[in-house]
C-alpha cells in the first residue's frame, strides 16, 4: 500500500502543477513509481490509479493536448480539485459528523472521509441512541445527486421503459426517495420513485438544462390524499372514546377540541382538502363521525357507498 | 472507499490543515484526524519521499515532527483540501437534513447544513430535501432515557391487535424508518427484544429503574418480511389510487394497477380500501373483503 500511495501522490502532484494536459506516456516517463519497461504492467497500474483518484472525488479529465485534436492527455484543474471555502466551526463539523453516524443512507457510511476533507474535528458522540434509516443502496442516489448538482441528463429504466430525464430535484419523503424531473424531449415534469428505477446513469456533459425558476419539488410529487389544498372549510367531527387519544395525537394545533363526558372528542377543524379529511376519518371506520357541514357528510357517505362489494 | 483511498484522503486532508496552522502539535493533529501518533508519523514519512519530478531535495515535500510540532513544507499544490465526491456530499447533507426536519438537530447542525448546501448545490434551492416528518415529542423523552440507561413505562396500543398494554421497556434506540418513528429495546413484560411504533405509545414515563444497555444492540430496523400468518389481498387500483403502490410496501403485479397487499391484520387493508372508495377493487382476498363489508355496514349504520 505504501508504494501505491507514494506513486499516486507523485502523480497527483505532477498533474496539479503541470498546468496542461499530459499524456499517459509522459506520465510513465516522468512520475516516480511507474514501470517504464513493461507496457502492460504500466497500463494496468495506471488504470487502477485513475479509478482510485476519481473515486476520491478528484476531477481527472481526459482532453486533447492541442488544437489539432491528435493526442489526448490528463488534466486536473486545481480550481476543480479544491474544496470551496465553507468555513465551518469545529462545533458544526462535529454536529455533521454525529448526524452522519446517526443517519444511514444504505451502503457504508461516508461521513468519515468527508469530515476529514472538511478539516476534521475532535470527534466524540459514540453511543447516541438515535438512528434514522433513509433506506436504499446509495449508488443510484449518488448518480442522481451528481446529475442534479451539475445539471446533467439522467437516464434510467422505470416500469420497463427507458427514461431520459432532466433531473430537477431529489426528495426523501414518507420513507421513500423520489427524483423529480422533466421527461425528454420536452415532456411533463413528474416524480419517479428511485427504488422502482434501475440502471441510473448521468450524462457526461454538465449544464445541459435550466431548472424553471418557480420549480418546487413539493408540488411536483404525486398527490397523496393528505396533502394540503386550496379550500377553506370548517368541519366538525366526533371521535369515540376508544380512539380519542389517537385522533388527538394526529390533529393539528389549530383544531378546537372539546372532550365530552363519555370520553369522546368533538373537534372543529379547518379543512383545505376535503377528500384528505374524509380519507383520514375513514381510517377510524365507524368510530368517527363527520357531523358538519352536511355536504361533506354526504360526500363521506357517498365514498363509502361506492366501495365495491 | 478502499483502504488506500481512505488513507490518501486522510493525508490530503491533514496536509492543508498543518500548512494553515503552523505550530500545530502532534496531539492536535491526531485528535482532529483520528490518527494514532504512530500512524501520523508513518504518513509524514511517506509525504517526505513524495513530490515533483526530479525528486531531489528541491522537489520533494518536507514533513516531520520537531519539538512535538508537525511541520509540512514545499507542498503548495496540496495546500487546499480536496472537494467532496457526490457520495460524501449527499451523505452529509441528507443526514443533516434528516435530523433538521425531525426537529432533532442542534443549531450547529442547522448552520452546517445551510453552509454545505450553499457550496454543493449553489443556485438550486430545494434540489435536495429530506423530510423525516417531525418527531413526536415523546422521542426526546425516550432518547434521554436511552442515553441515561433508565427504564421507561409505556402505555402501548398495538396497531394490528387494537389492544392496549402497559409495559416496562429498556430503551436502546429511537429510530426513524420508512417514514415512522420506532423504539427498539428490551420489553420486560414480553421478556424479549421488541420494536414499538412511537406514535402508538399513548404515554411514557421514566422510572427509577436502570439497566445496562447491551454492548452491541441489534441494528435499528423494521423488517417487512412477510410472515406466513399475513393476510393478503390482490387489489386493482384505479388511476386516482395509483399512489398507493408508491406509498405502501406492496407487490406490483401488473402495469394496470394490480397490486398485492400483505398485512398482519385484514383491518389494515380494509381501512385503506374504505378511503379509496370506487378507486379500488378487491380482486382476490376473501378475509379482507368480509372485514371491509363489515366496516362498510357499521359506518352506514352510524350515518343513517
Amino acid at each position: 500500500m505504501k508504494n501505491v500511495i507514494e506513486r499516486i501522490m507523485n502523480l497527483l502532484a505532477f498533474l496539479l502543477t503541470a498546468g496542461r494536459p499530459v499524456t499517459a506516456e509522459e506520465i510513465r516517463d516522468t512520475v516516480a513509481g511507474y514501470d517504464r519497461d513493461n507496457d502492460e504492467a504500466f497500463h494496468r497500474m495506471f488504470e487502477r490509479d485513475k479509478d482510485l483518484l476519481r473515486n476520491m472525488g478528484i476531477p481527472l479529465e481526459l482532453v486533447y493536448t492541442d488544437a489539432w485534436e491528435v493526442e489526448q492527455g490528463y488534466l486536473v484543474d486545481p480550481t476543480q480539485y479544491e474544496l470551496p471555502d465553507i468555513e465551518l466551526t469545529d462545533e458544526e463539523r462535529a454536529a455533521l459528523w454525529l448526524a452522519s453516524q446517526v443517519v444511514r443512507l444504505g451502503g457504508e457510511p461516508t461521513g468519515h472521509g468527508a469530515l476529514l476533507k472538511l478539516g476534521g474535528a475532535p470527534l466524540s458522540g459514540a453511543g447516541e441512541p438515535l438512528a434514522a434509516n433513509l433506506g436504499l443502496a446509495a449508488d443510484a442516489l449518488e448518480t442522481i445527486f451528481l446529475a442534479i448538482s451539475e445539471r446533467r441528463a439522467l437516464t434510467f429504466t422505470y416500469r420497463d421503459r427507458d427514461r431520459h430525464v432532466h433531473p430537477y430535484g431529489l426528495r426523501h419523503q414518507r420513507g421513500h426517495w423520489y427524483v423529480v424531473g422533466q421527461q425528454q424531449p420536452g415532456g411533463e415534469v413528474r416524480a419517479y420513485r428511485v427504488d422502482r428505477g434501475s440502471g441510473f446513469r448521468a450524462g457526461d456533459a454538465g449544464e445541459v438544462f435550466q431548472r424553471p425558476a418557480d420549480f418546487s419539488i413539493r408540488d411536483a410529487l404525486p398527490s397523496a390524499p393528505w396533502e394540503s389544498g386550496s379550500e377553506d372549510i370548517k368541519a366538525v367531527v366526533r371521535f369515540d372514546a376508544p380512539v380519542a387519544w389517537w385522533a388527538q395525537r394526529q390533529l393539528s394545533a389549530g383544531a378546537v377540541i372539546e372532550e365530552e363526558p363519555d370520553g369522546s372528542l368533538v373537534a372543529e377543524l379547518s379543512v383545505a382538502n376535503p377528500d384528505a379529511l374524509i380519507g383520514w376519518l375513514l381510517t377510524f371506520a365507524h368510530q368517527a363521525e363527520l357531523l358538519a357541514p352536511p355536504e361533506l357528510r354526504q360526500r363521506l357517505i357517498d365514498t363509502v357507498r361506492t366501495v365495491p362489494e | 472507499m478502499s483502504r488506500t483511498a481512505a488513507r490518501l484522503t486522510r493525508i490530503l486532508s491533514m496536509i492543508p490543515y498543518v500548512i494553515a496552522n503552523p505550530g500545530v502539535t502532534v496531539d492536535e493533529v491526531c485528535d482532529r484526524f483520528g490518527y494514532t501518533r504512530n500512524q501520523l508519523l508513518s504518513d509524514l514519512d511517506l509525504v517526505f519521499v513524495c513530490g515533483l519530478p526530479g525528486y531531489g531535495p528541491g522537489e520533494l515535500m518536507v514533513a516531520y515532527v520537531e519539538d512535538d510540532e508537525v511541520v509540512v513544507d514545499m507542498a503548495e499544490y496540496f495546500s487546499r483540501p480536496l472537494r467532496l465526491n457526490p457520495a460524501e456530499g449527499l451523505g452529509l447533507l441528507a443526514a443533516g437534513m434528516a435530523l433538521v426536519s425531525a426537529g432533532q438537530a442542534p443549531p450547529a447542525l442547522e448552520r452546517a447544513v445551510t453552509k454545505l448546501s450553499a457550496i454543493l448545490l449553489p443556485d438550486t434551492q430545494d434540489a435536495l430535501t429530506v423530510e423525516l416528518g417531525a418527531a413526536p415529542q415523546i422521542v426526546d423523552l425516550l432518547r434521554r432515557a436511552a442515553r441515561d440507561g433508565s427504564v421507561v413505562d409505556l402505555v402501548y396500543t398495538s396497531l394490528a391487535a387494537d389492544a392496549t398494554t402497559v409495559r416496562s421497556v429498556e430503551p436502546w434506540t429511537v429510530f426513524s424508518s420508512m417514514g415512522n418513528w420506532y423504539l427498539g429495546g428490551y420489553c420486560r413484560r414480553a421478556e424479549d427484544e421488541r420494536v414499538f411504533r412511537v406514535d402508538r405509545i399513548r404515554s411514557a414515563s421514566v422510572s427509577d429503574a436502570t439497566f445496562e444497555p447491551p454492548q452491541s444492540p441489534p441494528a435499528p430496523e423494521v423488517r417487512y418480511t412477510p410472515s406466513p400468518d399475513d393476510v393478503q389481498a390482490d387489489i386493482r387500483l384505479g388511476p386516482n389510487a395509483r399512489w398507493v403502490a408508491d406509498y405502501y410496501p406492496v407487490e406490483v403485479l401488473d402495469e394496470n394497477g394490480l397490486i398485492r397487499f400483505s398485512a398482519s391484520d385484514a383491518s389494515v387493508i380494509a381501512r385503506l380500501l374504505l378511503r379509496l372508495g370506487s378507486d379500488a377493487d378487491v380482486v382476490a382476498g376473501t378475509e379482507v373483503s368480509s372485514v371491509l363489508a363489515a366496516m362498510r355496514s357499521a359506518i352506514m349504520a352510524r350515518y343513517n
